[in-house]
């Protein structure tokens, strides 16, 4: 039961109703002196008639007053309303029917929620009068829709037919905007109600300075889609990469996040992961009330390019987004470039020799998982390293200038750097052109007889370059191993991966930028040490370049929000070109890519499904790891189902006061009168017995 | 009856235009005395009333033998016209006669009223005299019966201002004992005093033989109240008296008030066998000599 007006400014009118008070203090200042004989007929007259005038004299001047306040009332046109209001008379309505189509409303109301919402809004199109005008707007309208107020019920109704679940949450700053705007013209009765399961989410960046119009006096009702009982609430909140890089045929360590909005634990929960639509590995596992479980998930990726990932979460009765796309890029084989600084006429004695066998164990191409590519350093100045995965200096004694420069931007942007020692290896000149990679001088050559070699003492197995070598097997090849010469150098602490017996550093491991750059102090080959024939060699070398490579292998992309702003950045050659794009629904889409910092960009906005987006590249550019496909979902916390309360609605949409009601109450429907005519003849009335006292007094 | 033409004569708008009183007198009984039939006076006497010295050319008859033998000297003697009336006229000169809502002054209207008594008595060879009075007693003129002896009560009442207290009952005593000779009692007053008091004065009179005629003079606006708005009333007497009044809420009680005092004055004065007559000065002039002139009949 509520009142409201339909022109409020003229409640300001009400400050009028001091007037007959003020006239009346002013009347008694303003006296007319009169120097009268008869003044004893007067002082009897006022004797004879004193309480019946003044009791008559403040019911005037309460008249008066009431029929000013009347008047403004009956100008502002209040409008008296009972249960939820379904337009019995009161004029012509102007109204906007706000529709939160936001994915939360799939689970409201037990899974009936959006059907409610419907319902709902059904029953107030039908409700309008032929002289009514409404407009139905979904919460996902991006605002650029062409939206106008409308008489005709039945184009209405097959509007909101027409209004499906969306993947994202309600954006009720453009959806208000819009309602104020379209009721920005319309004289008369005009309405706003919200048909929502009125969930936190839609409204914690919801800001009415956002909005460009807003007219308090415009009565906004919340009808509330509510939930008959608190469901198991829980969703997917990240899923990332564990291991290092994504190759192809390599274990691909994948970590779910699954959290838990509701008050009590998920058992038995069901988390399966799919790479391109086949099942790839499931788990149970339980998670916290409250909390969050991280599921590790493992599988193999047989090709390489862009794989559609997805997450799904699977129990009977839950609430929330339970999936979960995302895109996984693969590298099929790891690139490595090695620069033989003591090349050989007999290829068994180059420095790279072993190297390249532990690679490539069988000598073919597409037999390993790595290509490695053997150079000398006067080719490096051709060899354009973005290529490769990892670079391999082996005993080679200075670098190009031009060259160092060129490995520190490709080490910044992810590559890895292995570098080995050797007897060619001029450490004043490692020490000043190669100290930013470096980074711990080196100081001198150790060499010493084979027979007299130092053992290695210290192994950290901790670091994931190394932990593939805790096997018993490979750690008694490791303590078998000697290293009689190597390069002494200042390092210490953590980045000391290996050290020999005596504490020198044998292998050590520095940042630059994303990259990695790893220094093993002795040779690749035999000339220093022993380990090349050692069992332990092709692991930690293969471990040494997986780390290294992790960077720049493969990606995984846990992909947008829904309604976010994809970046597409592409190779040179798409500057000016337009890419098509294959939206979830198989709508077609396109964006135009322009030039920006030597590479090809774009903004992609019409993300407003979730699921896999395809991007129709050339077979070359998805050979050469350029993504061809992003994922969009749902944002997480759209799978949060707590509401926000009246009050805390009541303070966002401040200064406008909502009222909330259930759907069963819109349902119960209501009565609205227009107190306008009774006002009127309350003033008449009023106003005749005013004069009817003023007569008489 | 009076003929339409001759109303202005009585118009006190018309009379207020007159500034000699007296001429103001003769107007209006001159004015009446036209539309009526001129009746001689009644009764006729000679009334001894000083001696003088005889100067040739006086009748020989009018000497007064007896004073010769006395004095060794010739007297004659005055006689005055013996009339059968002796007028009283007794006009209110308080503050509140002052007062005018439009046209002449109860004051002024009094003062025309009196003359017009005094002339139209002394026309009639009868006597008149006059008493002006507040508080107390301003100017007594006893009554004469000479022709020119209006003259002296013009000059009176035109060489008197009003001013001072009105104590109408007690005035009414005092000039009661002053009377030595029964006659007529005019009274032309607005009576603001006590009732009882000025009944008590006026049934003096009546117990000295004397006819009474009261004119009670009012001001329209003291009848009415006409007036509009938040007014704060000072009377004209007690400057201590003052009220504020919306006169449009109190002026129908204020009418009754008034009502209720005329009509007890009224029936009182009638009780009492006393004429009276109350007079707004918006009445023309002729009603009120039309009530002397009744009783005269």
């Amino acid at each position: 039961m509520s009142v409201f007006f339909l022109y409020p400014i003229f409640l300001f009118g009400l400050i009028a109703a001091s007037l007959p008070l003020l006239i009346h203090l002013l009347n008694r200042r303003k006296l007319n002196r009169i120097r009268f004989p008869a003044v004893r007929f007067i002082l009897m007259s006022q004797k004879r008639i004193s309480r019946s005038y003044r009791l008559r004299h403040w019911i005037l001047l309460a008249l008066r007053t009431m029929a000013v306040v009347l008047l403004a009332l009956l100008l502002a046109n209040p409008i008296f309303q009972t249960g939820a209001g379904l337009f019995a008379g009161g004029g012509p309505v102007s109204l906007v029917i706000l529709l939160d189509n936001s994915l939360s409303m799939t689970w409201s109301g037990d899974g009936i929620g959006f059907k409610q919402a419907k319902e709902a809004a059904r029953l107030l199109i039908t409700s309008l009068g032929d002289s009514d005008r409404a407009a139905i707007l979904p919460t996902s309208i991006s605002g650029k829709e062409p939206l106008r107020l409308k008489l005709e019920k039945d184009v209405l109704l097959k509007e909101l037919d027409q209004i499906e679940i969306a993947d994202g949450t309600a954006n009720f700053s453009i959806a208000l905007g819009k309602a104020y705007e379209l009721l920005g013209e319309p004289a008369g009765q005009k309405e706003i109600r919200l048909i929502s399961d009125l969930g936190l989410t839609g409204w914690d960046n919801f800001s009415m300075s956002s909005l460009k119009q807003v007219d308090p006096a415009i009565p906004v009702k919340a009808i509330r889609v509510g939930r008959k009982q608190k469901p198991l609430n829980i969703a997917v909140k990240e899923v990332r990469a564990a291991g290092h890089g994504i190759g192809v045929d390599l274990p691909l360590h994948l970590e779910a996040v699954v959290a838990n909005f509701s008050d009590q634990e998920v058992k038995d929960l069901l988390v399966q992961l799919s790479i391109d639509g086949q099942n790839r590995d499931q788990k149970l596992t339980s998670v916290p009330p409250r909390g969050d479980t991280t599921v590790p998930l493992q599988t193999r990726l047989s090709q390489a390019g862009s794989h559609a990932g997805l997450l799904t979460i699977k129990k009977d009765g839950l609430a929330g987004n339970a999936s979960m796309h995302f895109g996984v890029h693969a590298q099929d084989q790891l690139r490595v470039l090695l620069i033989d600084g003591d090349p050989q006429t007999s290829l068994v004695q180059s420095e790279t020799f072993f190297l390249t066998r532990a690679l490539n164990p069988a000598g073919e191409s597409d037999s390993s998982q790595y290509l490695p590519t053997v150079i000398v350093p006067e080719a490096l100045s051709g060899t354009a390293l973005d290529s490769y995965q990892v670079i391999v200096l082996c005993n080679v004694a200075t670098l190009p200038d031009a060259f160092v420069s060129k490995l520190q931007n490709y080490l910044r942007g992810g590559g890895g750097l292995l570098i080995f020692g050797g007897d060619r290896l001029q450490a004043d000149h490692y020490n000043t052109k190669l100290a930013p990679i470096l980074q711990s001088p080196i100081r001198d050559k150790k060499q010493g007889l084979e027979a007299t070699g130092e053992k290695i003492g210290k192994i950290d197995l901790t670091h994931p370059a190394l932990q593939s070598l805790s096997d018993n097997l490979l750690q008694e090849s490791i303590k078998s191993a000697r290293v009689w010469g190597y390069s002494r150098i200042s390092a210490s602490g953590k980045s000391v991966l290996m050290s020999l017996a005596n504490g020198d550093p044998l292998v050590i491991e520095h940042r630059v930028g994303s990259g990695r750059v790893i220094f093993i102090t002795t040779t690749a080959d035999r000339d220093w040490n022993d380990l090349p024939v050692k069992t332990v060699y092709l692991p930690m070398i293969q471990s040494l370049t997986n780390y290294l490579a992790g960077g720049k292998r493969g990606l995984l992309d846990g992909g947008i929000s829904v309604g976010d702003v994809k970046q597409i950045s592409l190779p040179p050659g798409y500057v000016g070109k337009t890419i098509r794009i294959a939206k979830p629904n198989k709508q077609p889409a396109e964006v135009v890519m322009n030039a920006a910092q030597e590479r090809a960009a774009g903004s992609f906005e019409d993300n407003d499904v979730a699921g896999i987006y395809q991007l129709a590249l050339t077979r070359d550019d998805q050979e050469s790891g350029t993504p061809r496909l992003y994922a969009v979902n749902p944002p997480f916390l759209e799978s949060r189902l707590e509401e926000i309360s009246e009050r805390e609605l009541q303070a966002k949409l401040s200064p406008v006061r909502p009222d909330v009601i259930s759907i069963e109450t819109l349902q119960q429907g209501g009565t609205r009168r227009d107190l306008a005519l009774p006002l009127l003849g309350l003033l008449l009335a009023t106003l005749l017995l005013e004069g009817w006292f003023a007569q008489r007094i | 009856m009076i003929a339409d033409g001759q109303k202005k004569y009585f118009d006190p708008k018309v009379l207020a235009g007159i500034s000699n009183l007296s001429l103001r007198a003769r107007w209006v009984v001159e004015g009446i005395m036209s539309g009526i039939h001129r009746s001689r006076s009644k009764g006729f006497s000679v009334e001894f009333e000083e001696h003088r010295e005889y100067s040739p050319g006086d009748e020989i008859r009018r000497i007064d033998w007896k004073a010769l033998g006395k004095f060794d000297r010739y007297f004659i003697k005055e006689y005055e016209d013996e009339t059968n009336l002796r007028a009283y006229l007794l006009l209110d000169s308080s503050a509140s006669m002052d007062y005018s809502s439009d046209g002449m002054t109860k004051f002024d209207y009094g003062c025309t009223l009196t003359a017009s008594l005094a002339y139209l008595i002394l026309r009639q060879q009868d006597a008149a005299g006059l008493v002006t009075f507040s508080n107390r007693i301003e100017n007594i003129i006893p009554p004469r019966a000479k022709r020119d002896y209006l003259t002296q009560i013009v000059h009176a009442l035109e060489n008197h201002r009003p001013g001072g207290e009105t104590n109408v009952g007690r005035i009414l005593e005092e000039i009661a004992g002053q009377i030595k000779r029964r006659g007529i009692v005019v009274l032309v007053s607005d009576l603001l005093d006590e009732p009882a008091q000025i009944l008590k004065g006026l049934r003096l009179f009546r117990f000295k033989g004397n006819d009474v005629i009261v004119f009670h003079l009012l001001d329209q606006a003291e009848l009415d109240l006409p007036f509009e708005g938040n007014i704060l009333f000072e009377d004209m007497e007690a400057a201590s008296l003052n009220v504020i009044a919306d006169p449009r809420a109190i002026r129908q009680t204020y009418r009754q008030v008034v009502e209720e005092f005329t009509s007890q004055m009224r029936k009182e004065c009638h009780d009492s066998s006393i004429d009276y007559q109350l007079i707004s000065t918006s009445t023309p002039l002729d009603r009120a000599l039309a009530s002397y002139l009744s009783w005269r009949e």
